[in-house]
């Protein structure tokens, strides 16, 4: 509880960091933050040309750009606030070095900066609705307690690698790769309709798995999802972030000698 | 006690000397892991301590002093004073918000502005977004950088970033505010700016903790010094006690005569070598203890390759930081070497010795005949540990005391000083 009021003295700070991440982010570019449009929705392009159109994949009766944009941009958020917090004790090794500040306002303003291109994306998704005459519904506020879910896991992650990050460099390596199978492993270009009923209680392991099918029944389809899952995963992720935070800030007090 | 602002309790701080795991050396880690494990009493990795118990309490609106050699613990004390690394056991205790001037500028992002980064790095230091807003004026006239206020940090001179960091830390208002070696940075009008700025925060009751190799400026500001030494607290006290102590210890290390360990050649016998230094006083008694004005000369033994024609001594004083203060050669001295044989006795007589208060290395070397090449090289031969005038009063600055008088000339008003600098400046 220390910790957490500590932190909310800092929400200055974090602002800032964010803005400073999202500024040299689109400084010195011709396009600045046109590029949060263009990189989910080239994305989305490639992605129906190569799944939809030459794999013949299945978007259970969605057209398949909405059907994969919605799924895309959570993920998206999910992976780079992932990569981006791991490194992010390292990326600002000198600040780390030489000045005391809670180091996790580093972490929160990666979610805050990587908001912002979600933020930015998800108003593209409402044009795709419109364009291809497709009705959102009330369930659609189902995507808050997904996004709450996701957020947490995400902190219990990027506070676990982050942490590591400073120790071991392997693990950024490492990082690259995994989120790669993650991928893969989470029905983002795919729906969950083709993963075999045999399977299915092993894939409904991947947290990210229940969370993007979550989002995906609640924009696409006007469904609800089961509400026994996301809550314990709510819960699940809960007490993850609460442990993995705790964590972080023990191994914080020596991240200057180490870095 | 309400009003101690520093408190340190038996703090120690230590560090691993090799790294852990790594992939090279993780079976030797797995096996000390494994005998931890069993015997739960074995041979724990080697540790380098950088503190050792060290205690001592700071009042509020106190200025202490940290002095110390390189290495003996004075960063590691800051660090763990303003919380960027936590002490492996004991506790501390600091009251109230804490300012650090270490390494100004850290915090800026070479993409943002000038403004920008103000507002950034006021954020790192623990400042709210409003006390930003009411102080930005008064930052930016502090750091001088005027029209570039909006250009990105990266186009600043180094100088024009560290001047604009010392203002946003200057700012900060700190109940307890730590000075490590910024009063070194800057041109003098931006340090003398800077003494205010320190003189302005001690009259506000602040407390000051004041790291610096400039032992002039610790006596002069500081009310009490800490001496740190290979990482316990050796003395505590008065500057100017501890101070005359610290100097004492620091001259007395090495020996008044010195061996020449050669740093180039490896001690071979038939090379050109710097064989020892001493330093003699007037009546020609070895001594490491002059006084100002008093003459002083500095012996140089040496030996010297047949085939190297002509080779000149160069004989440089050094403060303690390590900054050149001035260097002389045989050669400028008018002196031949060769004249003597392969080996000799070189004397530098100082006539007299004109540096304040404090000690100064000297550092001799062995040149050939062009002044290019080195042919021995002697860092730090011996000390020379000056009484006299110190710069400690505020009368004198520096290390040097030039001969002088002063006279007062009258009707010199100030504009006809005016022209008398123009056509000065129009001469040259």
């Amino acid at each position: 509880m220390n910790y957490l009021r500590e932190l909310r003295e800092y929400s200055h700070l974090i602002v800032s960091f964010a803005r400073r991440d999202i500024r040299a982010r689109y400084k010195q570019t011709a396009l600045g933050i046109a590029w949060a449009i263009l990189q989910p929705f080239s994305l989305m392009v490639v992605f129906t040309l190569v799944f939809s159109r030459l794999a013949q994949i299945p978007s259970d009766g969605v057209p398949y750009p909405i059907f994969v944009y919605s799924s895309l941009i959570f993920w998206t958020y999910f992976a780079t606030s992932v990569s981006q917090g791991t490194v992010a004790m390292t990326a600002n090794a000198t600040l780390v070095r030489k000045i005391y500040f809670p180091r996790e306002t580093l972490l929160v303003a990666v979610f805050l900066a990587a908001g912002l291109d979600l933020l930015i994306a998800f108003s593209i998704l409402l044009l795709l609705f419109i364009y291809f005459q497709y009705a959102l519904t009330w369930t659609v506020l189902w995507v808050l307690p997904l996004l709450l879910t996701q957020l947490l896991f995400t902190s219990a992650v990027i506070c676990l690698t982050s942490a590591i990050h400073v120790y071991f460099r392997d693990i950024g390596h490492a990082l690259q790769l995994g989120l790669q199978l993650w991928f893969y492993a989470t029905p983002v270009a795919y729906p969950v309709s083709v993963v075999s009923q045999k399977l299915k209680p092993l894939y409904f392991l991947n947290p990210m798995a229940s969370i993007i099918d979550g989002y995906r029944r609640s924009l696409l389809h006007g469904d609800v999802p089961d509400f026994e899952v996301v809550g314990a995963w709510l819960l699940i992720a809960f007490i993850l972030a609460g442990v993995a935070y705790i964590v972080f800030k023990k191994a914080e007090a020596t991240f200057a000698d180490v870095i | 006690m309400d009003d101690i602002a520093i408190t340190f309790n038996f703090v120690s701080k230590k560090y691993g000397l090799k790294r852990g795991w790594s992939f090279a050396n993780i079976g030797n880690e797995i096996r000390r892991l494994g005998q931890q494990l069993v015997l739960r009493d074995t041979a724990p990795r080697e540790y380098f301590w950088a503190l050792k118990d060290v205690s001592f309490e700071i009042r509020r609106g106190e200025t202490v002093g940290l002095i110390g050699a390189n290495g003996a613990g004075k960063s590691t004390l800051l660090k763990i004073l303003s919380r960027i690394t936590s002490p492996s056991s004991g506790r501390f205790e600091v009251k109230g918000r804490l300012g650090a001037l270490i390494e100004v500028g850290a915090g800026f992002h070479p993409e943002l502005t000038g403004r920008e980064n103000v507002y950034l790095n006021g954020a790192i230091m623990g400042m709210r977004k409003d006390e930003i807003d009411s102080k930005f004026n008064r930052i930016i006239d502090f750091s001088e950088i005027g029209q570039f206020l909006d250009t990105p940090t990266k186009h600043y001179s180094s100088g024009m970033e560290v001047r604009l960091g010392f203002a946003v830390a200057a700012h900060v208002d700190p109940d307890v505010l730590l000075v490590d070696e910024v009063l070194a940075v800057g041109d003098a009008a931006f340090q003398a700016k800077c003494l205010n700025k320190l003189a302005e925060l001690k009259s506000q009751d602040r407390t000051i903790v004041l790291v610096s190799h400039n032992l002039a400026n610790i006596v002069q500001h500081c009310d009490r010094v800490l001496w740190i030494d290979h990482g316990t607290l050796r003395a505590s006290g008065d500057p100017d006690d501890v101070v005359e102590e610290y100097l004492r210890t620091v001259s007395t290390l090495p020996m008044a005569i010195h061996k020449g360990k050669s740093a180039l050649n490896g001690g071979k016998k038939e090379s050109s070598r710097i064989i020892s230094v001493c330093i003699k006083n007037a009546r020609g008694e070895t001594t490491d203890l002059v006084e100002y004005g008093a003459e002083t000369t500095i012996e140089i033994e040496y030996c010297s390759d047949d085939s190297e024609l002509d080779p000149v001594v160069c004989v440089t004083f050094q403060d303690v930081q390590g900054y050149n203060l001035g260097g002389l050669t045989s050669r400028f001295g008018g002196l031949k070497l060769e004249a003597r044989g392969t080996s000799g006795t070189a004397r530098l007589i100082l006539s007299p010795v004109l540096f304040t208060r404090g000690v100064y290395s000297v550092s001799v070397s062995l040149l050939d005949s062009q002044l290019q090449k080195f042919l021995d090289v002697f860092p730090a031969a011996c000390y020379l540990v000056v009484e006299g005038p110190s710069a400690a009063t505020g009368q004198i600055s520096g290390h040097v005391i030039f001969p002088h008088r002063w006279e007062i000339v009258d009707g010199c008003s100030l504009s006809s000083a005016h022209t008398c600098n123009r056509v000065l400046i129009e001469t040259m």
